[in-house]
């Protein structure tokens, strides 16, 4: 089964990929940072911000096609939490949109969510399509995340498509054998399936484990990290930096 | 000089946590730079012998890798000499990356940044797949998943090759493939394995292993031409195929009627 993961442009290359991923890390979560501890009414410092993203899109060579697409993600998020709350808040104000009043209370509520996730989104699209996830990881380890977390989330990338192909294979037996999803009684079948895959991924564990023995593993983290801090990365990191920081004390 | 065998195992008995008896006093011994094939029923025991030769598994009696005594202070040692090979692949890489699956190996015996990258470079080399380093395992072919996960192991430099069921799910070229890969090999090696043909064309020696004790042990062509001793312990030629003496076959492997 072919699969496309979260890294899928991560291969192309530009200024933005080449950098060494421990810049991009704390150069996007900084941004991140200062983006959501702004007040919703610098309206000019969140133009900042997305400016800013919008430049490192377009030095980063991605498809915006796709871009896009990835931050439609954060949609039903909005949606959930924001997009009714100038129909029912009080106060700040009431616009009336012919039938319906809204609050100004709401409004200002909804802009804050909308335009933080969207900054936020966008800033970690673009720092995961431009790492190679395994070199993300590495850049973590580095910068001292917890070897236990990192090494969960290397197994998880490497064996979500085992797990995945796993699970086609279950449904193609099942279906083979006549389940068609239309009674209520074979919802049973579902379950089982997913307690297959938790004995099948447990036993995988301990056969994963004694591969790792095998080559000599003692619980030790010792990351092989072939980047390096340079001119580029501490340009990067002044730019992402001061840019919001002057947007948002200036504004 | 003392000599010392690849391999000496003296009345290993394992029991399984659950009580089942695996492994009822195995004596065996392999001599450094011996092709050996370990075949047997299912259930006999094989795999869990192998477990035994890198320490994974702990049994009662005496089990020596090139004269040392597998117990913990050894094990960091013995773990480089015996590449021990997976019967699945995806257990074997489970790396994000080919380059960090080949490197897993060397990174973990602390060998330097260069030394590592060449290391890697080396043994993928040797199993003939270069160029796929930054490919995560899962877009390889099973072929050649099977073949990284033996360079997995020859990174490290062992001096005893051990794979389980190595041509289980390879398609005939594939095989073939893997053959030539392995008949070159001088080190040491011990094929677990199902396929008779396989065995015959890579080992010179056979054990028959069954109900956790070595039941026979002797020259290839002797033990897999007697049907009489094969089917005592339920195995065969598959069908059509006799075991031909190396002089006479056509290229040193089984001939058909």
């Amino acid at each position: 089964m072919k699969h496309a993961f979260l890294d899928e442009y991560s291969h192309l290359e530009s200024p933005v990929h080449q950098l060494d991923p421990r810049a991009k890390l704390v150069g996007f979560a900084l941004l991140i940072i200062v983006c959501v501890t702004t007040p919703p009414n610098l309206c000019a410092a969140f133009a900042a911000y997305l400016g800013l993203e919008a430049a490192i899109l377009l030095m980063s060579r991605l498809p915006w096609k796709h871009v896009l697409k990835r931050m439609l993600v954060v949609l039903p998020f909005i949606l959930v939490v924001a997009a009714f709350l100038p129909f029912f808040s009080k106060g700040g104000g009431s616009y009336n949109l012919g039938p319906v009043t809204v609050s100004g209370h709401g409004l200002i509520v909804l802009w804050n969510v909308a335009v933080k996730s969207t900054v936020s989104v966008l800033a970690v699209i673009l720092l995961s399509s431009t790492t190679p996830f395994p070199e993300l990881l590495r850049g973590m380890e580095k910068l001292k995340v917890p070897h236990l977390l990192t090494t969960l989330l290397s197994f998880t990338y490497r064996y979500i498509f085992v797990l995945m192909d796993e699970m086609q294979r279950m449904r193609r037996a099942r279906d083979s054998r006549g389940w068609s999803g239309r009674w209520l009684w074979q919802a049973k079948v579902i379950g089982h399936m997913i307690a297959a895959l938790f004995l099948r991924s447990y036993e995988r564990g301990e056969r994963v484990y004694a591969a790792m023995l095998a080559r000599g593993y003692d619980g030790g983290a010792r990351v092989l990290y072939l980047h390096q801090f340079g001119v580029m990365e501490a340009g990067f990191l002044a730019l992402i930096t001061l840019v919001p920081l002057a947007a948002r004390l200036m504004v | 000089m003392h000599h010392r065998p690849a391999v000496e195992i003296k009345d290993l008995y394992y029991v399984y946590p659950d009580g089942t008896p695996a492994l009822r006093g195995v004596n065996l011994t392999i001599e450094e730079g011996e092709s050996v094939g370990i075949v047997g029923p299912n259930g006999a025991g094989k795999s869990t012998l192998l477990l035994h030769l890198n320490g994974i598994l702990t049994g009662r009696g005496e089990v020596k890798i090139f004269g040392l005594p597998v117990e913990k202070k050894n094990l960091r040692e013995i773990r480089r000499r015996v590449g021990l090979v997976f019967q699945d692949p995806d257990d074997q890489l489970f790396s994000p990356t080919v380059f960090d699956d080949v490197a897993f190996g060397p990174i973990n015996m602390g060998l330097s940044q260069e030394e590592v990258a060449s290391a890697v470079s080396r043994a993928l080399e040797e199993v003939g797949v270069t160029g796929q380093e930054k490919r995560s395992a899962h877009h390889l072919s099973y072929g050649q998943k099977k073949r990284v996960s033996i360079a997995t192991v020859l990174s490290m430099n062992p001096d005893l090759l051990v794979l389980d069921e190595p041509s289980s799910n390879l398609d005939p070229r594939a095989r073939r493939e893997f053959s030539e890969l392995l008949q070159p090999m001088k080190i040491t090696k011990i094929l677990v394995t199902h396929d008779l043909p396989f065995v015959f064309e890579n080992c010179d020696r056979v054990v028959i292993l069954s109900g956790g004790k070595v039941a026979a042990d002797g020259e290839a062509f002797s033990i897999l031409s007697d049907e009489d001793l094969l089917s005592g312990y339920g195995l065969e030629l598959p069908y059509g195929f006799y075991a031909a003496p190396r002089e006479t076959a056509k290229e040193s492997g089984m001939e058909n009627p």
